[in-house]
């Protein structure tokens, strides 16, 4: 009788491994599936290695080898879940990691703690009339100011912001991808966007075109 | 519903913007825009430099950086 019982299940368990190898065998080439899926994203994570690492040259050499090391982990990738927040952590991790080692940032890691007075208040006492006329200045700034800009503003701040503006990721997934609580997000994204409107302000003021300073004090 | 007030509004104007959670309703933010010129143009002027920031950072990858990370990523799996 309990021969009986334990054959069955024996035969089953053979089954179920049959059925797995059955599955893998006909499921892709993981490496096509991998360039199928993942490589779409290319402009991207190029665009966004341009404003990390500042050059065209090392921003194609983070994107090489962020895919290389998204391959590398993509038995660990769930298929369904959100491969472009995936591909960016891998991108941040490894720009960290090789590139801004190499780069002199004076301000990094004493960046969150500057007090609000110290990067200017975020209340704006501009009339209405002349923040319409400040967006509209904004409209029209060149390509070319709108990211010296942001390549001037510190450099946790400008992930933020280009995750969130650029990218449209929500402050939970910029918080993983930046290994940062919601709360430094949110500081960083409000600061750095301060900090970039007073810059396209101050660009638009020097060539004749009037915006009148949203602070009082710098 | 009830309008939250301008300084509230200013608060979480990003928030309520991106459509994150923050402490005052996006609703009382709603009704609060409605009726505050003042706050619909702060919230133009935020929008606007969300779209000219992301407008300005497009980029495309060059065409030689794909064949190189298809390369790469053939050596990596004869390797394995």
């Amino acid at each position: 009788m309990i021969a009986t019982i334990e054959a069955p299940e024996s035969a089953w368990d053979a089954d179920v491994d049959w059925a797995v190898m059955e599955e893998q065998t006909a499921t892709e080439d993981p490496r096509t599936q991998f360039e199928e899926q993942a490589l779409p994203f290319m402009d991207q994570l190029y665009a966004a290695a341009m404003r990390m690492t500042r050059n065209p040259a090392d921003a194609a050499d983070l994107v090489q080898e962020t895919f290389v090391k998204a391959f590398g982990s993509w038995a660990s990738f769930t298929q369904g879940t959100n491969l472009k927040a995936w591909l960016y952590r891998i991108l941040t991790n490894t720009y960290i990691n090789i590139y801004r080692k190499k780069q002199r940032e004076p301000y990094q890691g004493t960046i969150d703690e500057l007090e609000d007075w110290q990067l200017g208040g975020a209340e704006s006492t501009t009339a209405s009339s002349a923040r319409s006329a400040e967006a509209e200045a904004i409209d029209r700034m060149p390509a070319s100011v709108v990211k010296d800009a942001l390549q001037s503003i510190p450099e946790d701040f400008r992930l933020a912001v280009y995750l969130a503006d650029v990218e449209g990721f929500a402050y939970q997934e910029i918080a993983e991808i930046m290994k940062t609580p919601i709360g430094t997000v949110m500081s960083r994204l409000h600061r750095g966007r301060r900090l970039l409107r007073d810059l396209l302000a101050e660009y638009a003021k020097e060539r004749g075109i009037d915006v009148p300073a949203t602070r009082s004090t710098k | 519903m009830s309008d939250c007030g301008c300084q509230k509004a200013r608060k979480d104007l990003e928030e309520y913007l991106r459509n994150e959670v923050c402490k005052t309703q996006h609703s009382d933010i709603k009704e609060h825009l409605d009726s505050c010129a003042s706050c619909q143009e702060e919230a133009l002027v935020a929008k606007t430099l969300t779209d000219v920031v992301a407008r300005a950072c497009k980029e495309t990858a060059p065409d030689e950086l794909r064949d190189q990370v298809l390369e790469r990523l053939r050596a990596v799996q004869a390797t394995h």
